[in-house]
């Protein structure tokens, strides 16, 4: 609310002096990033100043290994204790920016001699970069429309959700500076497009590299300036501006993206930067044939264009397919295709659509995340597409690809929100500049293009356009200012209240949906107090001071970074899902029953089985609730053994109850979450067994477990640790009494307490007075 | 008092070297039946305290330490052992390594039944003999339970029952036991002739019995995973004074000898059981890049490697170094991706091998296991990484054109920035111009 105040009186006064224009500028800015920060502490504040969730741990840990060990060390680490027996080589499989990033504030401060441990740096590394966020954003915004937009722009992408969700103190992840480095490559291409120099698209170019180094999306950068270019083209626009920038930023941005280890050859040999290759390609033959156009006549050059066209796109096209049939350039990968097709991970790829982060967005999420920008972000593109020009061409294909792709993944939303803050940044900007005009002095219509951008390179610019193309701006030069005072007053105590209300929602949703660190859980009983729930630590903390250094603990891949960060024992698989075979492994481990997974277990030297159940505190994120996906996963690599059908009902039901799938009930997972649960009685409503979180009463109460026992189980149930038997521990071959050939009768035994003496066949007794006889039994 | 005190060391030492022995037994005759096997086992340094086996007073452990680290139990008819004793102290007794030589025969009782079917074999049902209507001795009663049975089958493994050519016939009159041929635990030290069966004598043959031919074990071992050993004979006489000195004559002629084998493979068997012999552990390992004393932190993939492994044999009442041409050393990840011969230098074994180009977490497996002998399991892990970013190769030689095409355009830029310098004026001057 704070910004949103300033903001106002910064569109009034913003045409005065340019002192107190940047003065305006550089205290919203300021502000907005003390807002955009301070609304990201809840969980440091609520909680403690913790890492969160699942990645970010693993991040936490390599940094941590870095600031001791050294870059280099750091590139060539060969991590032994994840995917046993595998292992990982990190450097060679992240993307080191963020590291880097930090590792570098923790260096610079170290020189300084402030001492701050690299954990609090990792904690609040996020919460800074979202400044730097809303000051590129600032910059992206006033070079597409004007200063008051950006202002707006900023304002908006320091609190909204839909960011907040990455980059809230703790969320130490790729996401949280990879934003910033999206929308600073974004400016800085905007820039080389505007002024066609070389220093331009260098700078782009290197942001670019930040982005590589920082982030996997930045497919999406090479692919939408790309298309930005060739969309261009299609207009007709091309001009030596493009051309030099493209050319520049494509070949030095090719180059330093393959310096990271984890791209490495990527960019010249799979197909999703084809298309940058592609239209560098194209640009070429554009520029050669206006160069031709120049020397040759009409007709020679149409015929030129028709055959020469034709013959470079079918030989373009036929050597790309050629290449990829040979296998020099890749194929789309999976991910990719469950970018166009959504049914496509469930069906061929299990372990993508297992994350709920890769589900389709819902309609209530984009309200969620982006409040009332979700409706005023089509007002600025409208904007936008009324007022074209080359950079704005840009904005449109980056709005209209974003929301394409926040339809399809729930976690594609963050690069959604950018563009979303811009644009309604613009419509916020254009409204007022509207309604509140009257307190100016009345200047030209013309006045968002003019007043707030550098007069000289704009007016060249708008020059270079209109010899171009037809200026597409006369509709909007009509508007007279026929508006009343009420009516203005009126719109503007609406858009103010709107943007309280955007506010007041941002925060709330801060604090309530995207400020839980979700390895600390809180709960809130009936009197109001809070109750803290931290068996994961609790869990963590038990494996790393009660097993040997170098156990191998079992679990399912969600649990791998923790288990690694914070109990820092050697885990089979982890977050980082690079090898499906080695998951189904575990998921057939998981999905057999306990015999067969017990062979898996002392294949791959298991000693200890880690497995989280909600049943007890009402915890849905448990295992049983993802347990068809270890069952989906294992079955695509092991059809014979494991059948998704198996586990459901005749009525194809999932059902942990009576009526369940008997190889569900007698599955490992299922014995390792409910392993004496039949004995525990919650409350006196409910009987014995009875799972919160599925409601039902357990349909396997009484058993044992032969090949595993108990460790540790934490103090509301949730995490539940087992010990995995050695072979030596069933030392004899024990003939059970069902299987033994000769059936022996039931020995009474006739000990007691005081009578210790045994009993011997036929054993001479000596009654005294009698001779010696044998006692019959 | 010095001496004295080294006297008594010494004296402690020499009963602790074979350990002591509880003996139970039916009756105290028994004692004096079997003298020959108990004396000898008293020659060799055994602690022998023979007990009944109804004796209310008896312990195996006290305080959690055990007072024995062997026991035999020559008790036949036992029902229920006195004292804390019972199945599952026996059990646990062979669970932390002790071990168990058991004795029966026809009328074997209910307690001796389910300690052979905790150990993994069964005794036949109460009054049943082996019966051979061919190999019988001529001393027989006429049932044709006083068996001959010829050193053939004897278990192929000197370690246990001494070499099978030197041994005379041997006399066996008992039940049989079966034991399942698929538990590779289990060995039939000795087997009955395959014209035997085992049935009770005096009934009519009505079903078919449960233990025919050579799947009539009459003397069964098991060497449990934590290496205890157990041997449970069907026949108590087996081990006794008469069998050790009886003639042998085959009714049906053929073998026949002065002396018995029973002797000699009895002696035999009770060394196995006691681990005097086949006992192996081992002393060291150690592994390192070749040229190198110590092992690396983690090797680098295609790093050629040494191992080498000091396994001991106890013998004579000292570790010494055995000596065998089969043991294997496997380096595994999930699957062995190397497995080579150790070959013996010296006191040690020892293998070179070049690590695969396959990084990841390996482990140096030593899985020696044979009939007899203690198993030797031995793991070492190790991480295999891949190579460092400063370990590839600098220059290639198929990169050359490469190379020079780099190192061809920075000169002909240099050169370029020199022409296209001075050519600018010109161009300044064209362009005036137009």
């Amino acid at each position: 609310m704070v910004q949103a105040g300033s903001k106002k009186s910064q569109i009034t006064r913003i045409n005065s002096k340019t002192g107190i224009n940047s003065l305006i500028i550089f205290v919203v800015l300021l502000l907005a990033w003390i807002a955009g920060f301070s609304s990201r502490l809840f969980a440091v504040i609520r909680f403690e100043s913790i890492i969160h969730e699942f990645d970010p741990w693993f991040n936490y840990r390599a940094t941590a290994y870095m600031v001791k060990h050294g870059f280099y060390n750091f590139l060539n680490w060969f991590d032994e204790r994840a995917w046993y027996p595998l292992g990982r080589i990190v450097g060679g499989t992240v993307y080191p920016g963020l590291m880097i990033t930090s590792g570098s504030i923790h260096y610079v401060l170290h020189l300084l001699n402030i001492n701050v441990h690299i954990r609090d740096i990792c904690v609040f590394l996020a919460p800074i970069f979202s400044g730097l966020t809303a000051i590129s954003t600032y910059f992206l915004t006033k070079e597409l429309w004007s200063a008051g937009a950006g202002l707006f722009a900023a304002c908006f992408i320091a609190i909204v959700p839909g960011y907040i969700s990455r980059s809230v103190a703790g969320s130490y992840d790729n996401e949280g500076i990879a934003i910033f480095a999206l929308q600073f490559t974004y400016f800085l291409w905007i820039k080389s497009v505007k002024t066609g120099s070389v220093f331009w698209a260098v700078a782009a170019a290197l942001s670019y590299f930040y982005m590589v180094s920082a982030w996997g999306g930045y497919v999406f950068i090479i692919n939408l300036i790309p298309l930005h270019v060739f969309v261009l083209l299609l207009m007709g626009r091309f001009s030596n501006r493009l051309f030099t920038s493209y050319t520049t930023f494509y070949i030095l941005g090719l180059i330093c993206s393959m310096q990271i280890p984890f791209v490495g050859f990527q960019p010249i040999r799979t197909s999703e930067h084809m298309a940058a290759s592609g239209v560098f390609a194209l640009l070429f033959a554009v520029a050669t044939l206006k160069y031709l156009q120049s020397i040759l006549s009409k007709s020679e050059f149409k015929s030129l264009v028709i055959f020469g066209g034709l013959v470079s796109a079918g030989i373009v096209f036929l050597t790309v397919v050629g290449l990829t049939y040979a296998g020099y350039v890749a194929p789309w990968s999976g991910r990719f295709y469950s970018l166009w097709d959504t049914g496509y991970a469930k069906i061929h790829i299990p372990i993508i659509a297992s994350v709920s982060e890769h589900q389709p967005t819902t309609w209530f999420s984009f309200f969620f995340d982006l409040h009332i920008l979700v409706a005023t972000f089509p007002a600025g593109l409208w904007y936008c597409i009324k007022n074209v020009n080359d950079e704005r061409v840009f904005v449109i294909l980056y709005a209209l690809s974003a929301v394409y792709f926040a339809g399809v993944m729930v976690r594609l939303m963050l690069t959604l929100t950018p563009v979303v803050c811009i644009l309604s940044g613009v419509a916020f900007s254009g409204l007022l500049e509207l309604f509140l005009r009257e307190d100016d002095t009345p200047r030209n219509e013309d006045s968002e293009d003019e007043d707030q951008s550098p007069p000289n390179s704009r007016r060249l610019y708008d020059k270079a356009v209109a010899g171009r193309v037809p200026k597409m701006k006369h509709e909007q030069n009509k508007e007279s200012d026929g508006i009343g005072p009420n009516i203005r007053s009126i719109v503007t105590v609406v858009i103010m209240l709107l943007l309280m209300l955007f506010a007041v929602h941002c925060t709330w949703v801060t604090s309530n949906a995207y400020s839980s660190p979700s390895i600390v859980l809180a709960s809130y009983s009936s009197d109001g107090s809070r109750q803290i729930l931290d068996d994961f630590r609790e869990a963590y903390f038990w494996l790393s001071q009660n097993t040997a250094d170098d156990a191998r603990v079992m679990s399912w891949w969600d649990y791998g970074y923790q288990i690694a960060g914070m109990a820092n024992r050697t885990t089979l698989v982890d977050n980082n899902t690079w090898n499906n075979s080695h998951i189904a492994l575990v998921g057939k481990a998981m999905s057999s029953n306990e015999t067969a997974a017990y062979e898996i277990m002392t294949a791959l030297d298991v000693d200890y089985v880690l497995v989280i159940f909600g049943g007890v505190i009402g915890y849905s994120g448990d295992d049983i609730n993802k347990f068809l996906w270890m069952v989906r996963i294992a079955e695509g690599e092991h059809p014979k053994d494991i059948r998704e059908s198996d586990y459901f009902t005749e009525h194809g039901e999932f059902r942990v109850d009576a009526e369940g799938a008997p190889t569900l009930l007698n599955s490992l997972m299922y014995k390792l979450s409910y392993y004496r649960f039949g004995e525990l009685k919650l409350d006196y409503r409910t009987p014995a067994g009875f799972d919160r979180t599925r409601n039902a009463v357990i349909g396997n109460k009484d058993f044992q477990l032969t090949y595993l026992e108990e460790a540790y189980t934490t103090e509301h149930w949730l995490v539940r640790i087992y010990r995995v038997k050695k072979p030596d521990e069933f030392n004899r071959p024990r003939i059970p009494v069902a299987n033994r050939v000769v059936k022996s009768q039931n020995f009474v035994s006739k000990k007691s307490s005081k009578r210790k003496k045994g009993t011997i066949k036929n054993k001479p007794v000596i009654v005294k007075g009698k001779r010696l006889s044998t006692k019959q039994v | 008092m010095k001496l004295f005190l080294f006297l008594i060391c010494t004296l402690f030492s020499l009963v602790r070297s074979q350990g002591n022995t509880l003996v139970l037994l039916d009756n105290q005759v028994i004692r004096e039946t079997h003298s020959i096997f108990f004396k000898s086992l008293q020659e060799r340094g055994y602690n022998l305290s023979f007990k009944i086996a109804d004796d209310s007073s008896l312990v195996l452990s006290k305080y959690g330490e055990y007072l024995y680290e062997n026991l035999i139990i020559f008790a036949p008819a036992v029902e229920e052992f006195g004292g804390t004793l019972n199945v599952d102290t026996i059990t646990q007794f062979v669970d932390d390594g002790g071990n168990v030589l058991v004795a029966g025969n026809s009328g074997t009782g209910d307690v001796l039944r389910e300690l052979a079917s905790e150990c993994g074999f069964e005794v036949d049902e109460e009054g049943a003999f082996v019966i051979d209507h061919l190999n019988y001795d001529v001393n027989d009663e006429g049932q044709h339970t006083k068996l001959v049975i010829t050193p053939d089958n004897l278990i192929d493994a000197p370690v246990i029952v001494g070499s099978r050519k030197d041994v005379k016939p041997l006399l066996y009159q008992g039940t049989g036991i079966l034991a399942d041929p698929e538990n590779p635990l289990v060995l039939p030290l000795l087997s009955a002739e395959s014209t035997a069966y085992s049935y009770i004598p005096e009934q009519a043959i009505k079903e078919y019995p449960h233990a025919v031919g050579r799947d009539t074990v009459l003397i069964a071992g098991l060497q449990a995973r934590n290496n205890a050993r157990v041997v449970f004979s069907g026949s108590l006489s087996f081990f006794s004074d008469e069998f050790f000195t009886a003639p042998v004559e085959k009714a049906q002629g053929g073998v026949k000898s002065d002396v018995s084998g029973n002797r000699d493979v009895a002696f035999a068997i009770s060394q196995w059981v006691f681990k005097e012999h086949g006992q192996l552990r081992v002393r060291s390992v150690k592994h390192s890049r070749v040229g190198e004393e110590k092992p690396p932190s983690a090797y680098t993939i295609m790093e050629d490697v040494i191992y080498k492994i000091e396994i001991d044999i106890f013998e004579d009442g000292e570790w010494k170094p055995f000596s065998a041409d089969d043991i294997q050393l496997e380096f595994v990840r999930i699957d062995p991706f190397v497995r080579t011969n150790l070959q013996k230098k010296g006191k040690q074994y020892e293998a070179r091998f070049k690590i695969p180009d396959v990084y990841g977490v390996y482990q140096f497996k030593v899985d020696y296991d044979r009939v007899g002998y203690t198993r030797i399991y031995n793991t070492t892990q190790v991480s295999v990484r891949p190579l460092q970013h400063t370990q590839y190769e600098r220059f290639i030689n198929c990169a050359y054109p490469y190379y020079a095409g780099a190192f061809s355009m920075m000169g002909g830029l240099f050169l370029f920035s020199f022409v296209f310098l001075h050519l600018k004026e010109d161009e300044v001057k064209k362009s005036k111009g137009d």
